[in-house]
């Protein structure tokens, strides 16, 4: 014995248990010791067939004493003689808690659990087995969300979940995220609802990533008609984490990580840019000089590279605290977490901070009565820079601005100022233009980004609280029927503060009690509104639960109700004497003129009766049905009220006895389903014509439409899931159709009625078909682990119908029209460069004095009548994406583990509105490295045009600006290295310490000339480039 | 379990009841047509005629913000006309901003051009908001219900008509046939059935009858309003209805009408010259009948935004038009000052002063006393009666030479001699006419309606690229779009 022991003090390791993660750290055998008052239990534990289970967790519950089964399902384990029960635990496996009873050998059977294997799903109001479900679900991997390391969750929501597509539409931190299911089905709004512990809300914001515990998204008709009135484009249901039944634990992370801007384009310098404007004015033809020649070889020329000026390092970092634990009747969970960014651009006026706070608690007042809340709250504060288009459009004039100017002025120029060192207008000498006092004929009116990024300052906070209440009472002898009501509130603070402070170079302009001033912001001004926002939403379901026999019925009827109601108000004022911030308030603004205040409110409500209902019959045939209907404040009194019913069936293949035999074949299950959602994302009060008051006047505002009512969407859904070897394999197949009727559009009536707003109208019809492929690949019993989730997703888009009083609807560079895609582009086609003038006068035979010179851009003439006029446009590009598809590698061995993300998007075209204005412009902007290659002379290229100052076709939209943006990218990598093997960390009482390192938007492959590929604006006009990001973090677990 | 049956019995009642109720809910804030027409007040009735003015300002930005592509930055008038008449050019130099501007100079521009939808667009919100004013204006109901003096109310509705006719006459004169609308619109649905085009008779019909209106409903004062000079006077009416007829060849009509008008008593010519347009002598003196009168420092802006417009480079002659001056004549210093690239008919201003503010207070003159005695000489060539003609063609000479230039001192003697009385050369006095109108009336938006209603557009601008199809300019294409087709094109479009 003593031997033995001091064998064992030689060997002792504790074994560290991870209740939640699947994936099990180093374990390490226990020798049974001679304390007094243990003893030592043995056994083999076996499946369903009498097949051995090796790496089976055998464990005291409630201490952390523990063993593993090892290769031949042999345990032993040394345990406490007080100790009740063992319980036993493996990934696929229904946990099995047997009572000790003093045995010392005690063998188990364990059965396949194949709740465990497909989780229980959040669907609508309640749960469901995802073995029974027969709707389009698909749960979200939530560590693999985890390691994403991205302040949002929509952020971490990409490309893991076939048909969702994500897309951040700039880079600036706390800019929003578009999220789109299974295509773009409308017109409007395309963003899915979200429901947050039963509280929907369109916002995701406010959510940190970490506080997940569980996400599903609802993508067909089936699943999401539940929710019905607000579902057309899914749902998606987040479950924050809850308090357990268990030891208290506490857990706090930490990441810091550097930014840097990828993917710039290369602009001229200042001798290539010399040429280039020297080139395209001889090009245009002006009689006289060339100014550019003489400028030449100029001593005050700087050479700036005007992005590499903008753009620094920016950082963040992220803390995290969660707290939870919890006993029989109450559970808690506290967590909160701190996150702040410092972006991209220089003098650090855009970033995002974010405090959040949660508390959620669970209490079982009796043992049919629950209550529990969640309470969220959280406060974001952005420091905004304009990121995207034209005014001010920082980075747009980054590109514009020509190298020849410097960032700053000389110390010795009689214009410099101490507090506006910035050069603004070019080579400025004083205010009186036609005397030569700046050069704008020659280098343009751009404005210095580097100023606009000093001094701009325009904060926007928001403070939220987001939270429900809810009371559960379980009914009947045995709990089968639950009624459930919960409220929830969702109250928004915004405050907006932006002060426009006056400088700049004084042009000589501006009213005369501004003369003098600046040119930029002037007068200077502040402009500052506080709103809010209140919506309450009250819900009350009654579940019934049960399964007798073989069958399985559960039914659901409920009602709801939300109410909406925000206000806001802000003022401005203009003419501040003193800048600084202490005088930044509205009080120190002047009160003689420009002064302006206003207010206002709206409101909106929503009524719903929901019903739902499961059968399940052995296990193997299944059906549900949903109806809900609803009623909308937003439409007028006779379109209030919308109905939106599904079905859906599935037979579990798998479950039939004619395939039992295949054991490798665990899940096979065909489902089908139809359903109708709705959608009422439009203004407050559409329907009405509504007049304003402006000033002085009383204008017709819109003119309304009485009939407008709500928008459905009818989808029919076919799939197969199909799992193999214990569903270590899982493919999930889906093929959709999506239809949109009565689409929410708004109008624009032709210009003779008066400028008014559009109408809302329901207005046609677009369709959605595709396909989509999950699969996942994994292994968690052997010492390497690993999982490979890959899913792809394919859609097509077409416009079927359009109101009958508008054949087609256009925009200014997209043109809506059934047969075609959703706001396709429209526009000339661009085929090549006119090489020499015989070549026009033969293509534009039917013009009279063509005014086309050689190196012009050379449209098609689809007509072929010799002219090129608005006959000659036509599609020339789909913005919808057909293809996107994500992979998530990840894998562990010995307490590294390394996830990698892959994600893009295929056949997909953008507008390039930057591409226009920098390389296509007729003012002397810098251009790109492109223009380099411009036409030259007969045969120098086909591709780009003669740079000049006049039209070389490069005003009419065309496709040379739509560019194929489809891209592969290296989203996410993650090394990490967990410490939990260590029994030091254990003696301080931590469970865990995991150290990692972090890499995202790593690389880009892409054939786009945009600052990104991912911009989803309809005309990318320049938008804030993507960075790639280096994090370092720490994970303590106590 | 019975109490608690009872309390789930109850909630679920509560639960249901009173929530329809909530579905209703009335806009805040934003008035349907019912609420106004239920409640007016004179104010409102006041400024819906007010708001009419503002179409025809040069002010900026009054529909859309900063929409140069579509046309809608300020009101098209200098390229449509001044650019388009071969006596503008876009700018003093050369180069690519706004190159859609240069299209007018050659006479390359095409249905999707912005200034077409810019012009379209102000000209039919000007008629939207006459037709919802004379709509009031001529409600019985509302009008009962309002305590409103009946000379007052003729007086409104007479602007109305006036402002009404006139948009109309802009569109006419540059479209052709043009949807004609005379009331508002109660649906969107109406939108589309009347978008037809009228023919061009019907419209001209139209605004001959909202002249004689208008003619009966304003005072016989020289200013409708002593304390709004700006205001539509009987004079203005009078001197549209000459204009109307001198479009349409009728020469007798205009005869009368600039008689009758002179009979009024209220206008001669100015001594000076630029008494028209210089900002100090607003509505002081006796040769403006109808101008939109800029204030600056008002919210919402009524500025001249042309001014910023100047400011930046555009609003320059061309070589041609500088030229066509005779030596001396100070009306070219007064129309634009070359050596300080200053265009001061428009900045109101002889130092250039209001260059570059977009909130200058130099008004927009739309008709004069002068063109008006260009129109009856015009008339009376047309009829024969040469020397009358030839007398009033020296009349504006007169004054001109008897206009202190702009330097202080008197133009020398022998500048702008008279025509001569005795000539009986159609062809030779018409081409005194044509000068006379163009030096005089430079950069006032007259010359391409009067190049087209002559018939000398091509011979004038046939060098630069002016073809017969350009005596109409092509709807803007959006229109035809938005419309789904029911709106056609003008031909060779």
């Amino acid at each position: 014995m003593e031997i033995t022991f001091k064998k064992l003090f030689a060997m002792k390791k504790k074994l560290i248990i991870k209740l939640k993660k699947l994936l099990v750290g180093m374990t390490f055998l226990l020798l049974p010791s001679l304390a007094f008052g243990q003893m030592t239990i043995t056994g083999t534990v076996v499946d369903a067939d009498g097949i051995t289970i090796p790496s089976v967790t055998v464990m005291v519950p409630g201490t952390s004493i523990g063993t593993i089964t090892d290769l031949s399902g042999n345990y032993s384990i040394e345990v406490p003689a007080n100790a009740e029960n063992l319980r036993f635990s493996f990934v696929g496996y229904k946990t099995v808690v047997e009572p000790i009873q003093g045995r010392t050998k005690i063998d188990v059977t364990l059965l396949l659990d194949t709740e465990l294997i497909d989780e229980v799903v959040v669907v609508g109001y309640s749960s469901q087995k995802k073995s029974t479900l027969t709707g389009a679900v698909s749960p979200v991997n939530v560590d693999d969300l985890d390691k994403r390391r991205v302040s949002e969750v929509a952020k971490a929501l990409q490309g893991q979940v076939a048909g969702v597509q994500v897309t951040q539409s700039t880079g600036a931190p706390g800019d929003e995220i578009d999220i789109r299911i299974r295509g773009e089905g409308t017109i409007g709004n395309n963003n899915p609802l979200y429901v947050i512990d039963g509280v929907p809300t369109r916002e995701l914001a406010f959510l940190n990533p970490s506080d997940i515990e569980s996400m599903s998204v609802l993508k067909d008709a089936s699943a999401a008609a539940i929710y019905g009135s607000r579902a057309s484009a899914g749902v998606i249901i987040i479950t924050t984490k809850s308090g357990q039944k268990d030891k208290p634990t506490l857990s706090i992370s930490y990441y810091r990580g550097i930014q840097n801007a990828i993917n710039l384009p290369t602009m001229l310098n200042s001798e290539q840019y010399m040429n280039t404007v020297e080139k395209a004015w001889d090009n245009a033809g002006y009689g006289g000089t060339n100014p550019y020649t003489a400028d030449k070889g100029r001593t005050d020329f700087a050479n700036t590279n005007w992005l590499d000026e903008l753009f620094e390092t920016g950082f963040s970092q992220n803390i995290q605290v969660t707290a939870s634990g919890g006993t029989e009747k109450v559970q808690y969970l506290i967590s909160t977490a701190y996150y702040d960014q410092d972006g991209i651009v220089v003098y650090s006026n855009d970033k995002y901070k974010r405090y959040n706070f949660r508390a959620n608690i669970n209490a079982n007042l009796t043992n049919r009565f629950r209550v529990g809340t969640n309470l969220q709250l959280s406060y974001a504060v952005q420091d905004k820079l304009s990121s995207k288009g034209d005014a001010p459009g920082i980075i747009r004039h980054a590109l514009l601005r020509p190298p020849v100017l410097s960032v700053y002025k000389d110390k010795d120029d009689p214009t410099y100022r101490e507090n506006d060192p910035f050069t603004d207008l070019p080579f400025y000498k004083h205010n009186n233009r036609d005397e030569g006092g700046w050069e704008s004929d020659k280098y343009e009116w751009t404005q210095n980004p580097i100023a606009l990024a000093y001094f701009t300052d325009d904060v926007r906070s928001h403070f939220k609280t987001f939270g429900n209440f809810f009371g559960e009472y379980a009914f009947l002898h045995d709990k089968s029927l639950t009624f459930r009501t919960n409220v929830g509130i969702d109250l928004n603070f915004y405050h907006n503060k932006n002060f426009y402070q006056n400088f700049g170079d004084d042009d000589g302009g501006g009213s005369d009690i501004d003369k003098g001033k600046g040119r930029q912001n002037r007068p200077s001004g502040l402009s500052e509104d506080r709103g809010e926002d209140l919506t309450v939403t009250w819900n009350n379901t009654l579940n019934f639960d049960k399964t007798f026999d073989k069958h399985a019925l559960t039914a659901l009827v409920g009602s709801e109700f939300i109410n909406n109601f925000s206000s806001s108000i802000g003022a401005s004022r203009s003419r501040y004497d003193y800048t600084g911030k202490t005088f930044r308030y509205i009080d120190f603004g002047s009160t003689e003129q420009d002064l302006w205040n206003g207010g206002s409110g709206s409101e909106w409500a929503l009524l719903s009766f929901f019903a739902s209902s499961t059968y399940v019959y052995d296990n193997k045939y299944m059906a549900t049905a949903n109806l809900r209907a609803d009623a909308s404040s937003r439409f007028a009194d006779n379109n209030q009220w919308g109905y939106f019913p599904s079905i859906s069936a599935g037979w579990k293949i798998s479950e039939e006895s004619f395939m039992k035999k295949y054991n490798w074949l665990s899940d096979l299950k065909l489902r089908v389903s139809y359903g109708k959602l709705g959608n009422q994302e439009i203004d407050n009060y559409a329907y009405l014509t509504l007049i304003q008051k402006e000033g002085d006047k009383y204008l017709i505002s819109r003119y309304g439409n009485p009939d407008l009512k709500w928008e459905t969407t009818t989808q029919y859904n076919v799939g197969v899931d199909l799992g193999l070897m214990r569903n270590r394999f899982y493919l999930s197949a889906d093929y959709f159709q999506k239809i949109t009727t009565d689409i929410l559009l708004p109008i624009s009536l032709p210009s003779f009625v008066g400028d008014v707003q559009p109408t809302i109208v329901n207005a046609g019809e677009v369709s959605n078909k595709g396909f989509e492929l999950g699969v996942t690949l994994r292994n968690s019993e052997k010492a390497f682990k690993y999982n490979i989730n890959a899913n792809i997703t394919t859609v097509k888009n077409n416009v079927e119908k359009l109101h009958p009083n508008l054949p087609r609807i256009t925009g200014n560079v997209t043109r809506i029209e059934p047969g075609h895609p959703l706001n396709a582009y429209y526009g000339y086609e661009f085929d090549g460069i006119y090489q020499n003038m015989e070549e026009i006068k033969s293509y534009l035979h039917g013009t009279i004095n063509p005014t086309a010179l050689p190196g012009d851009i050379k449209f098609k003439d689809l007509n072929n009548d010799g002219k090129i006029d608005d006959n000659d446009r036509t599609f020339i590009g789909n913005p919808n994406p057909e293809l996107y598809y994500g992979l998530n590698l990840s894998g562990s061995y010995k307490g590294f583990d390394l996830a990698v993300f892959f994600q893009g998007i295929g056949k997909v075209d953008r507008y390039n509105d930057s591409k226009k204005i920098v390389d296509y412009d007729t003012r002397p902007f810098n251009y790109t490295t492109d223009i380099l290659d411009s036409w030259d002379g007969e045969g120098s290229t086909n591709s780009t045009p003669r740079v000049s100052f006049t039209d070389n076709g490069s005003s009419k939209i065309s496709s040379i600006f739509v560019e194929d943006a489809s891209y592969f990218r290296l989203k996410n990598v993650e090394l990490g290295y967990s410490f939990s093997k260590f029994k030091e960390l254990s003696n301080i009482g931590i469970k865990d310490i995991r150290l990692f390192v972090s890499a995202q938007n790593v690389f880009t492959i892409t054939n786009y000339k945009g600052l990104d590929p991912e911009s989803t604006d309809l005309m990318d006009m320049g938008t804030y480039p993507l960075s790639r990001s280096i994090l370092f973090g720490i994970n303590l677990t106590f | 379990m019975k109490t608690t049956y009872k309390l789930f019995l109850l909630l679920t009642l509560f639960a249901f009841s009173n929530c329809e109720s909530y579905l209703s809910k009335d806009p805040i804030g934003l008035l349907t047509p019912e609420q106004v027409n239920l409640d007016p007040t004179v104010t409102s009735v006041n400024y819906s005629v007010n708001s009419s003015y503002q179409l025809l300002s040069n002010t900026l930005n009054i529909i859309g913000e900063w929409g140069w592509d579509d046309g809608t930055v300020l009101r098209n008038d200098f390229v449509l006309h001044d650019i388009a008449s071969g006596d503008m050019q876009k700018k003093w130099n050369p180069d690519g901003d706004q190159a859609w501007m240069d299209e007018f100079s050659n006479y390359s521009f095409i249905a999707s051009n912005g200034a077409f939808n810019g012009i379209w667009s102000y000209d039919y919100e000007g008629v939207s908001r006459t037709n919802t004013a004379i709509d009031y204006l001529t409600d019985e109901d509302v009008m009962s219900k309002l305590n409103i003096e009946p000379a007052l109310k003729n007086r409104l509705l007479g602007e109305a008509y006036f402002l009404r006719a006139f948009y109309y006459f802009d569109l006419v004169t540059l479209f052709g046939d043009v949807p004609l609308l005379l009331k508002p619109l109660v649906s969107f649905e109406e939108a589309y059935e009347v978008a037809q085009r009228t023919d061009k008779a019907t419209v001209w019909d139209q605004i001959s009858n909202d002249l004689k209106s208008a003619k009966s409903l304003l005072p016989n004062t020289k200013y409708s309003s002593d304390s709004e000079k700006w205001r539509v006077s009987k004079g203005a009416v009078i001197a549209m209805q000459a204009k109307v007829a001198l479009y349409n060849k009728q020469w007798q009509e205009v005869v009368t009408f600039v008689s009758e008008l002179e009979q009024l008593g209220f206008y001669k010519l100015n001594d000076n010259y630029f008494d028209n347009f210089s900002v100090t002598k607003e509505f002081a003196e006796d040769e403006v009948i109808f101008a939109y009168d800029h204030q600056e420092a008002k919210t919402p802006n009524r500025g001249n935004g042309l001014c910023a417009l100047i400011g930046w480079g555009f609003v320059a002659p061309r070589d041609n038009f500088v030229e066509s001056f005779e030596t001396n004549d100070p009306r070219l210093k007064y129309t634009v000052d070359v050596e300080n690239k200053n265009v001061n008919k428009i900045l109101g201003t002889l130092d250039g002063s209001n260059k570059g503010n977009d909130d200058a207070p130099s008004n927009r003159i739309f008709i004069r006393f002068a063109d008006l005695l260009l129109w009856k000489a015009e008339a009376y060539l047309e009829l024969g009666s040469f020397d009358k003609s030839i007398l009033l063609i020296n009349e504006i000479r007169n004054r001109a030479r008897n206009s202190i230039s702009i330097d202080g001192s008197m133009p020398p003697t022998g500048t702008l001699p008279d025509r001569n009385l005795t000539s009986t050369n159609k062809t030779e006095i018409m081409d005194w006419l044509m000068h006379e109108r163009r030096v005089e009336l430079g950069f006032e938006s007259h010359r391409f309606n009067d190049l087209k209603r002559w018939k000398k557009a091509e011979e004038v601008l046939g060098g630069y690229g002016f073809q017969s199809k350009h005596y109409l300019y092509p709807i803007p294409q959006g229109e035809i779009d938005k419309s789904g087709g029911t709106i056609t094109q003008n031909e060779g479009y």
